[in-house]
């Protein structure tokens, strides 16, 4: 990673230092499950990059388009593509954001844990 | 699409409050607000959902691009924001003409969940109240 930041849980969970249920990564991002799910399906997608908020990310960069594709193809994974899923980001306190590493949240309550 | 509302928005066929567009995007207030704030930033192609944005395409990243801009103009890039795309029925998509929500401020959801909190607080402050009282009388 180009620059990680000391006392970012994200950056500790790209570098492998801390724990998660991972379902996804590339060159760019990494994927796993919320550790406190909102929803029966709540994955996390997140940049590999340190950028702190929507608002941070530098002009033509191509996270976003990045980070769309890899949320379309994980819901077309678990099968909720067509049943239907949410793609979210919220931006600073006041939009619900909690740890400060951008991130999308890709929820579905129409996935259904197999067996 | 001769039928899609934002098709026809977009037309100039549908009346909408606009505040934004340019040759990608156009955003307007949405009709039935959810928070104070509450935009859909809306693509001028039909486009029905996320799924459908063809490998490549920089759309997702002008709708954010918009989102922060007006997000800025509107005085909440710094206080806060949600920027969502619902895909799908199962989502909560009801117009199938791909649209990102930005919002801001209190919705009701959250003003509901606070006062649940508030509520739950002070009710457990009285249960403790209560149970140390009828403890301290069975004492004496």
């Amino acid at each position: 990673m180009s620059d990680s930041h000391p006392h970012c849980v994200f950056c500790d969970i790209v570098q492998g230092k801390q724990p998660a249920k991972y379902v996804y990564e590339d060159e760019f991002v990494v994927a796993f499950w919320d550790a406190n799910p909102a929803a029966a399906l709540h994955i996390l997608i997140v940049p590999r990059e340190h950028i702190p908020t929507l608002n941070d990310i530098p002009p033509d960069n191509n996270i976003l388009r990045h980070l769309g594709q890899v949320a379309s193809r994980i819901a077309a994974d678990f099968g909720v593509a067509e049943s239907g899923y949410r793609f979210v980001i919220n931006v600073n306190r006041g939009g619900g954001q909690m740890v400060f590493h951008l991130h999308v949240h890709l929820v579905s309550r129409t996935w259904r844990e197999p067996g | 699409m001769d039928d899609c509302i934002f098709c026809k928005i977009i037309r100039g066929e549908l009346p909408a409050r606009k505040i934004y567009e340019d040759e990608t995007t156009v955003a307007f207030w949405d009709l039935r607000p959810a928070s104070p704030v509450h935009v859909l930033i809306v693509p001028r192609k039909h486009v029905p959902t996320l799924n459908d944005i063809p490998r490549g395409d920089h759309l997702i990243s002008h709708m954010c691009d918009v989102a922060k801009k007006l997000a800025q103009d509107l005085g909440v890039a710094q206080s806060g924001y949600r920027f969502f795309i619902n895909v799908n029925r199962g989502g909560g998509q009801v117009i199938f003409h791909l649209h990102a929500h930005l919002v801001a401020g209190n919705d009701f959801g959250t003003l509901f969940i606070k006062a649940g909190i508030a509520i739950a607080v002070l009710w457990r402050k009285l249960v403790s109240l209560v149970c140390r009282d009828g403890a301290s009388q069975k004492g004496s």
